[in-house]
């Protein structure tokens, strides 16, 4: 019975994050970053937390990569593909692996990167998850026979969300706004680029030397493992991962010089929906704009905005309205969103909205707001960092940005620094009607 | 900071005496609160789980969708105090909130927060749960919303859970867990803000009520919220003595027609197994080969994703099944009925037929083979070291304790380790064919030109595929060939069709 109890009380975190001194960094946790001479960087972050360990290798491989014509959703494409295993360790032989191991696992795509991640229990199995991780990312082999039996996945990825109007709603938005930037299309990609990808092999490969790199690449240890340790481990495996040195160049968008629309008809009953893009920065801890804005996503449209509470919950026009900032490598979209009960009653929020965009623009933010606003950030982010795959997830993102995770500190300490003067500004800045595109969705009326 | 010994010891303490009076059954009052305690010591963080044990299946008949209208005015609708508005604002600094999660038997209030915020964030919880607002604003917002979800959302933007709600209807019709957790468009309608107040005083009471409280919070504080939550009436609702579920006769289908380029499927039959009886863990193993969810052990993940490329997964379930964190299931979800059930994730129109024949052949094959040796013990082990990464947050933690003791058990995750150990791959197939069958299975699909699918089936329409891949490996082919002219035995009126809008807006199953 003991070993049961010590089991259990084994898999809960202890990270003491007191956060009463406003001096209290947002992320507590002591890390090392080092660089293997390939360029492959190593973020490692030892928890008090005993057993669990979680493995992440994060490539700068989004959508945002995807800049031919006809290879939208390529980049979550070489996702599928990077789990068809090496000719020493086949994907069979990988996939029983990682049964054995008990390992939570898979990868994510988006915009500005893809994810891979083993979440497992016992520092004993850690080399042994370096050693396999670093020949897939090394040593991958398929067949042209193999990706013509993988692309066909991503369509049923596709129809797994294809009764669902918010991606359409997000594929139009996306569609609308960008003329020339990649990130146009949504990480999915086109159907029709979908359905060409069994036809994708040379490009894969072509693909795979550009982006899966070590000098692209990033891996974040978390949990409980020895520092030195993991990186014997990490030089002895991924010293052999040849550089690419392949520079990317993403299409620049040009400014918008004139509001944009668009309506999508769905086919069957549905609330209605609205979606406002403007235009905006690309993350930084520097520069105060994107930072700014984010503050200005709160004040205006969190659930505790004088915006949110009257069309929600006073007038009920909406079932739900937000702000989506993301934070991103290169200028993204600031998007408002709200899913709006009756059909008739979108102008009116559409119109609501930019009423607010207006008003921040004259009227500055109190100062208890925004005290209100760093401080349900910093709860936030003690909350998210509860477990040690808490720690790496959260982590995950911020590494792609600026491969640093002093990077959340900085960008808290660039929260503290904003005024409401700044987010004015910034409002003055980004909230133009020529830099806007709106975008809605209706149901029932399609033929 | 690692746990110290002292912390250790007090949370062995602690966890036996809350066991001991959960595992005293009969010398409980059953009018009177219960609680879990996982203290935790230097941890930052303080989880709320408070637990009761009415859930849909007590809603009266005719007002389906009751149960959920009420906790969610608790969870949603303010306080006398304080409204809504109030509360958001409260909570906000705090990043706080109270989520509800709802079930058939049960349902739960939630809630983390940062032990700097305990006291104030436990003052406006307390409130929204021992003195609800019920205003006919919040009620009317709320309503209408669950109304929307029935008429709307369910039925035209979410086909995955659309289809596993009709197999619910299919295998629960006339029973209490045969409407969706939401009611219906018409039961819906016709609630009231007194229902809620009524269904609130009945069921809201003592004996209903499980405390849940885990991390670094002050010793004496579940003295006080047990405090609290006993000016709560002394009662408790009883257990629903509930009827069999519908075991199907054969190949049972409901098809639901509209607009898409791809089918969504579900398939299943009741089980007369829970997590209560001694043969849970060998089925376990089964279903974890069969269909693990969301991993590559599945069997039919495999075959159906991997060999063939049909679809985004494939997977089976021994219980009713919700997606937690990451991949993990959700607790408390825990019923006293429970059913085995496939998904396939939504494929190609054109492919529907095929799939559906190899899924049944799967099936099949998995009942009258069981499983081999090598795979019994990959996947024993697999459940060995996977189920360590179950319960990491301190509510999942709250939460997988409650389900345990729900079940009779001390700690279901625990005791796993070293139940599983014992098992032989005799005892699994053992399990196998005791608890499954193929012949007798109810199948729910979303489609288009459900008509053309009903005579497919029936007729068993050779139903071949074509690939994008020329060169298929020889022993798909081959495999593929017998697959397509799989017979199954569907009668003409064991296959019922309706318009998908037709579905959840009156109780039961539209299609006759």
């Amino acid at each position: 019975m003991p070993k049961f109890i010590a089991l259990a009380l084994s898999a809960v975190l202890l990270l003491a994050i007191p956060l009463e001194s406003q001096k209290t960094k947002v992320f507590p946790f002591e890390y090392k970053i080092e660089e293997l001479e390939n360029g492959l960087k190593v973020v490692t972050i030892p928890l008090n937390n005993p057993n669990i360990i979680s493995f992440y290798t994060i490539v700068r491989s989004g959508s945002r990569n995807e800049i031919e014509p006809g290879k939208s959703g390529f980049a979550h494409f070489f996702e599928h593909m990077m789990f068809k295993g090496t000719k020493e360790v086949p994907s069979a032989a990988y996939d029983e692996f990682l049964t054995q191991l008990g390992a939570g696992t898979n990868g994510f795509t988006t915009d500005d990167f893809t994810c891979y991640f083993v979440v497992f229990a016992g520092r004993d199995n850690l080399e042994k998850v370096v050693k396999i991780e670093a020949d897939r990312f090394i040593n991958l082999y398929y067949t042209e026979d193999m990706i013509r039996t993988e692309a066909p996945v991503i369509e049923g990825e596709y129809y797994s969300s294809v009764s669902n109007p918010d991606r359409r709603l997000s594929e139009l938005l996306r569609g609308t706004a960008f003329e020339k930037h990649s990130y146009k299309h949504t990480t999915l990609g086109y159907l029709k680029d979908i359905q060409d990808m069994p036809n994708q092999y040379e490009y894969s490969l072509l693909y795979k030397n550009r982006f899966y790199a070590p000098d692209n690449t990033i891996l974040l240890v978390a949990g409980d493992f020895d520092h030195a340790q993991l990186m014997t481990l990490v030089k002895k495996y991924y010293s052999g991962w040849k550089k690419s040195g392949y520079a990317l160049q993403t299409p620049v968008e040009p400014p918008q010089v004139l509001p944009k629309r668009a309506h999508y008809d769905w086919p069957t009953k549905t609330l209605a929906r609205l979606a406002i893009g403007f235009h905006g920065p690309a993350y930084s801890d520097e520069v105060i704009d994107k930072a700014a804005l984010n503050l200005l996503a709160e004040v205006s449209f969190s659930p505790s905005s004088p915006l949110y509470q009257r069309l929600v919950n006073e007038e009920q026009k909406c079932a739900s309205l937000g702000a989506n900032f993301s934070d991103n490598r290169d200028p993204h979209l600031l998007v408002f969103n709200a899913v709006v009960k009756n059909d008739d009653d979108l102008a009116y929020v559409e119109s609501e909205v930019l009423k607010e965009l207006e008003r921040i623009k004259n009227e500055p933010a109190s100062a208890s707001k925004l005290a209100d606003i760093k401080s349900n950030i910093k709860y936030s982010m003690a909350d998210a960092l509860g477990t040690t795959d808490g720690v790496a997830g959260t982590l995950a993102r911020y590494l792609e940005l600026a491969a640093d995770p002093g990077t959340v500190n900085k960008l808290f300490d660039l929260y503290e620094r904003i005024t409401p003067q700044d987010i004015q500004d910034m409002a003055k800045k980004y909230f133009k009607p020529a830099n806007s595109t709106v975008v809605t969705l209706t149901g029932g009326k399609a033929k | 900071m690692r746990a110290s010994i002292k912390t250790y010891l007090i949370g062995i303490l602690l966890i036996g005496i809350s066991a001991l009076l959960t595992s005293c059954g009969n010398k409980v009052n059953l009018n009177k609160l219960t609680s879990e305690l996982l203290p935790v010591d230097g941890n930052p963080l303080v989880s709320f789980r408070v637990l009761v044990k009415v859930g849909s299946a007590n809603d009266p008949s005719g007002k389906e969708g009751l149960c959920q209208l009420a906790w969610n005015m608790l969870a949603n609708g303010g306080s006398r105090t304080m409204t809504i508005k109030d509360i958001t604002e409260k909570f906000y600094p705090m990043a706080a909130s109270v989520s509800l999660i709802m079930d058939k038997e049960m349902a739960v209030f939630s809630g983390t927060i940062h032990k700097d915020n305990l006291e104030k964030y436990y003052a406006i919880f307390k409130d929204m749960l021992l003195d609800p607002g019920f205003r006919e604003e919040d009620f009317n917002r709320l309503k209408t919303n669950q109304l929307n979800f029935v008429e709307k959302t369910l039925v035209n933007n979410m086909d995955e859970q659309f289809g596993k709600e009709i197999l619910n209807l299919m295998l629960y019709e006339g029973h209490p867990y045969g409407h969706h957790e939401a009611g219906t468009g018409e039961s819906v309608k016709g609630l009231t803000l007194d229902d809620v107040k009524t269904f609130y005083k009945q069921h809201f009471v003592q004996g209903n009520i499980v405390i849940g409280l885990a991390g670094g919070y002050p010793a004496d504080f579940p003295a006080k919220i047990a405090a609290d939550f006993a000016k709560l009436p002394e009662s408790f609702t009883p257990r629903l003595s509930l009827p069999p579920a519908h075991m199907p006769q054969g190949l049972e289908f409901v098809i639901a027609d509209k607009p898409t380029p791809a089918s969504a499927i579900s398939m299943g039959f009741p089980v007369s197994l829970t997590k209560a009886d001694k043969d849970f863990f060998a089925l376990w193993i089964a279903g974890s080969h069969f269909g693990e969810h969301r991993q590559k052990v599945s069997l039919l993940f495999q075959k159906i994703r991997e060999e063939r490329g049909q679809n985004y997964g494939d997977y089976a379930y021994i219980e009713h099944f919700v997606q937690g964190r990451d991949k993990f299931p959700a607790p408390n979800h825990a019923r006293e009925q429970q059913y085995f059930s496939i998904w396939i994730r939504p494929l190609a129109n054109s492919n529907r037929h095929f799939v559906i024949r190899q899924a049944l052949r799967e099936l099949k094959k998995f009942v009258d083979e069981g499983i081999s040796e090598e795979r019994f013990q990959l996947v024993r082990t697999y459940l060995l070291n996977y189920t360590k990464l179950y319960a990491q947050t301190l509510g999942e933690r709250l939460g997988w304790k409650m389900d345990s003791h729900y079940y009779g058990r001390q700690d279901f995750l625990a005791e796993a380790q070293s139940v599983l150990l014992k098992l032989t791959r005799e005892d699994v197939n053992r399990a196998i064919k005791k608890y499954l069958n193929f012949d007798n299975v109810c199948v729910a699909v979303i489609t288009q030109d459900a008509d053309t699918l009903k005579n497919d089936l029936v007729a068993n329409t050779p139903s071949p595929i074509k690939y994008a891949n020329p060169n298929m490996p020889k022993n798909v082919l081959d495999e593929d060939v017998v697959i397509q002219e799989f017979p199954l035995d569907v009668k003409a009126e064991k296959v019922r069709i309706a318009l998908a809008a037709e579905f959840f807006q009156k109780a039961g199953l539209p299609a006759k």
